[in-house]
């Protein structure tokens, strides 16, 4: 990188979240930003405060102090725990923010993360011929730190030639902060020592050597250092004089988006688990209309108390962002089968994709919105199943009481809306399909079920004269519940049907068209196989 | 970001003429000069500002969209009561062939299960634009429908299925509810129940009488079923007259008789009484 002229030097930011995991908690829980609250990190008698508020930070909190010496300075402390769900997700959030300005991004956990700003601040975008390039910069570092505190992230921005540079300049208040290409050594030597974050052990012996600023360091010899200091010390060193141990890694973009945190208390009822799970719905959902994408399956993850995890997958039958929708499948899920134990944290995973598009017509009809089609069919689904709702299909083959179910994705309608007139319909009688078939007791005349089949085929047909329901059937509270029975008007038949005999479930029928002296008109079958009647349809 | 936009084609100091009008617009070519078939969905703002026109949905039925003053309308709830065997499921069928095949999607909640999908495709349903929803009780179809109006349905068919309806009639505030839904939505709702469920929420009552079915039979040969008659009668018209009613014909799918031509429509001889069937129906 040295051995490019400086103006060709790429241009890296820093965007850097002070307080890391105190932001990460507070942006789960923002009603807390104006208490006096520590974060701690550790168990019991070794639990240690990493963060605090301003609030904490004025009564004397700091960080290092046990969770007793803290509540002795203020005795009004709010305390959490470190939560390792809630960084994950902050930080996965900063990476979307960078994002937004460069292809070219690298997590370095902690609440940091470096862009490539190469080609970026390019002069015309923003509408001016001839722009100071610090200008620039520093309107793209306030941009950046706008929007990662839309994403709920307070940030700080440093803008140098070296990923070290960048970070130290993040660090610095007053952000902002921009190095000009090939100050960084000059930038970083005044600064105090402790801004490079050496080992606590390394910044004992470099005090006692009396090194106080990077500069001073800087300027011992390499060699020496090494063979004083060793691997660490060597490092650090090379970091000191400005220059970057390790290049830019830009990270790929995960396939799925995470939200969640870790609980303070168990929670054992559903409603306060939605609350909370509401807001990191609402967060996660946000995400992933920053990227233009919608969750086509949430996956939910909840660790139960005292052990163990409990994991459920609700699939989509569209992709969506709709909050309210997500909810209520997870409440309905929830509901559906509870966790079993009350639950001490949980992550929302989606697994996304493009959600829907549809071109609008001007003279056609009005298409269905995608969007609210989706968060519909969703909540369908959710009421009654996903074997209710879809749009029908006939299947192959001919029993009546058979059909397929697709998922509803309509055509675009016509550009041009149809005329009145060519809408006329068939006047096709139509039919109720009886599912499954109704079994009946039919009296019949002619040659009675029993007979030899071969004998009957030629002999005229058992017509029936009467119906009525099998007394101690399957189906006889249905058929007597739909008050199938009396005497036969008019019978129509009998039609073979047979199907599927090479299968294991075969089709061997004879269908009549029966009108009772009620008025109603049945589509009955003789099972040929069985000898026993059903209705299978009603004529209406 | 506005400022960068705002600044990207004009400089605040710079002075920016107006626009002309466009006297092209105003011409009496105008609209003339558009073919008949736009021209007649053109409106002004003038004429649309004093329109209280209903819109209507073509049912499919010349005798249904008859009575109906030319379909189902727009954002009111129209109910269709008849009992087993007096035409109701084929109209359902009509009505839902008629709009899927003008290419808007509409959706069918059946709380009887009773949808053939083989006969809905046979009466010349676009089954790619019809959702089917299966709910198992009165309240579920009433939710079901609530969602599917909510989501921009331009027509949703709930029918009941036969007696008796599992669940009772439903609750008739559901019913109401789901009228100003309907209306909110501008979308047509038709019911289809074995007896009337919607109470006060139904813009319009069509009756259903069984009349009688028709066999085809020609000396010795085997009676073939050929069709149910029946007919339809206007029990109840919002802010207009009822009691009018026509005779209609179903013809078997199975039969390949031509289609009746559309019957008549009776007015009532008085303002309560309506022509009945004879009592062998």
């Amino acid at each position: 990188m040295s051995r490019k002229s400086d103006a060709d030097r790429s241009r890296l930011a820093c965007l850097f979240v002070p307080l890391f995991p105190l932001a990460a908690r507070l942006r789960s829980e923002p009603e807390l930003i104006r208490e006096a609250l520590a974060i701690l990190e550790g168990n019991g008698q070794a639990a240690r405060v990493v963060a605090a508020t301003r609030a904490a930070r004025a009564a004397g909190v700091r960080p290092g102090l046990s969770l007793p010496q803290a509540r002795a300075l203020c005795p009004k402390l709010a305390v959490r725990a470190r939560d390792a769900t809630s960084e994950r997700a902050a930080e996965e959030a900063l990476i979307e923010v960078a994002d937004a300005f460069s292809p070219r991004v690298e997590s370095a956990r902690d609440g940091t993360v470096f862009l490539d700003l190469d080609g970026i601040p390019h002069a015309s975008l923003r509408g001016a011929a001839a722009v100071d390039p610090a200008a620039l910069e520093r309107a793209l570092g306030q941009d950046l730190a706008a929007a990662a505190d839309a994403a709920g992230l307070p940030a700080r921005v440093g803008i140098a030639s070296s990923k070290l540079a960048a970070r130290v300049a993040a660090g610095l208040p007053g952000s902002p902060v921009i190095v000009p290409a090939g100050e960084e050594a000059a930038f970083l030597a005044p600064l105090p020592l402790a801004r490079l974050a050496p080992q606590v052990d390394l910044s004992a012996t470099l005090e006692r050597w009396g090194v106080r600023s990077i500069g001073d360091f800087a300027r011992l010899p390499s060699a020496e250092v090494a063979s004083r200091l060793g691997r660490s010390g060597s490092e650090l060193h090379t970091v000191a004089r400005g220059l970057d141990p390790h290049p830019l890694v830009p990270r790929e973009p995960p396939p799925t988006f995470e939200e969640g945190m870790s609980l303070e208390w168990p929670l054992a009822t559903i409603e306060p688990f939605l609350f909370i799970g509401r807001a990191a719905l609402e967060r996660l959902t946000r995400r992933l209309e920053s990227a233009g994408l919608a969750c086509l399956r949430l996956e939910l993850d909840l660790a139960l108390e005292p052990e163990g995890n409990l994991r459920r997958s609700i699939e989509l039958p569209a992709p969506s962002r709709d909050v309210k929708t997500l909810l209520s499948l997870i409440r309905l899920d929830l509901e559906a089968n509870p966790p079993g134990a009350p639950v001490i944290g949980f992550v929302f995973r989606s697994h996304p994709d493009r959600p829907r598009e549809a071109q609008l017509s001007l003279l056609g009809p009005a298409a269905l919105s995608p969007d609210r089609l989706a968060a519909t069919l969703a909540r369908l689904f959710a009421l009654l199943g996903p074997e209710r709702v879809g749009s029908p299909r006939p299947t192959d083959g001919h029993r009546p009481e058979r059909a397929a179910l697709v998922a509803f994705a309509p055509p675009p309608p016509p550009l041009v809306r149809e005329r009145a007139a060519e809408r006329q319909g068939r006047g096709l009688l139509g039919v109720r399909a009886l599912r499954p078939p109704l079994p009946l007791e039919v009296i019949t005349e002619g040659p009675g079920p029993n007979a030899n089949p071969e004998a009957a085929s030629n002999a005229a047909p058992a017509r029936p004269i009467e119906v009525r329901p099998v007394v101690g059937g399957a189906g006889e509270d249905a058929v007597r519940r739909l008050e199938i029975r009396g005497g036969v008007r008019v019978a129509a038949g009998p039609w073979a049907l047979e199907e599927g005999w090479w299968t294991d479930d075969p089709a061997d029928r004879e269908y009549w068209d029966v009108e009772l002296f009620g008025g109603s008109v049945y589509r009955l079958f003789r099972d040929r196989t069985t000898g026993d009647w059903f209705a299978d349809g009603i004529y209406d | 970001m506005l400022h960068a936009v705002r600044t990207a084609y004009y400089d605040s100091s710079e002075e920016i003429p107006e626009i002309p009008a466009n006297e092209g617009l105003r011409s009496p070519l105008g609209p003339r000069a558009l073919p008949q078939d736009l021209r007649e969905r053109m409106r002004s703002a003038r004429e649309l500002l004093g329109k209280t026109e209903r819109e209507l949905l073509p049912t499919g039925l010349p005798v249904l969209d008859r009575l109906l003053d030319g379909g189902l309308p727009r954002g009111e709830l129209v109910e269709v009561v008849g009992g087993r065997s007096s035409g109701r499921f084929s109209l359902v069928l009509e009505v839902l062939a008629a709009t899927t095949r003008a290419g808007e999607p509409a959706a069918l909640i059946d709380l009887g299960d009773h949808l053939d999908p083989a006969r809905a495709e046979a009466a010349g349903a676009d089954l790619s634009r019809l959702l089917w929803v299966r709910p198992r009780t009165v309240e579920q179809a009433l939710a079901a429908t609530e969602m599917l109006l909510g989501a921009g349905f331009p027509l949703a068919v709930v029918d009941l299925g036969l007696p008796p309806v599992r669940g009772g009639r439903g609750i008739e505030a559901g019913w109401l509810r789901l009228a100003r839904a309907a209306a909110a939505r501008g979308a047509a709702l038709l019911v289809s129940a074995p007896y009337r469920a919607s109470g006060t929420a139904a813009a319009a009552v069509v009756e259903l009488d069984r009349g009688n079915a028709r066999w085809l039979r020609s000396g010795s040969s085997p009676v073939l079923f050929a069709g149910l008659g029946g007919r339809l009668a206007l029990e109840k018209r919002r802010g207009g007259a009822a009691g009018q009613s026509a005779e209609i014909a179903w013809r078997s799918a199975e039969c390949l008789a031509p289609p009746a031509p559309p019957a008549p429509i009776v007015q009532p001889e008085r303002f309560f009484e309506r022509p009945r069937l004879a009592a062998s129906a």
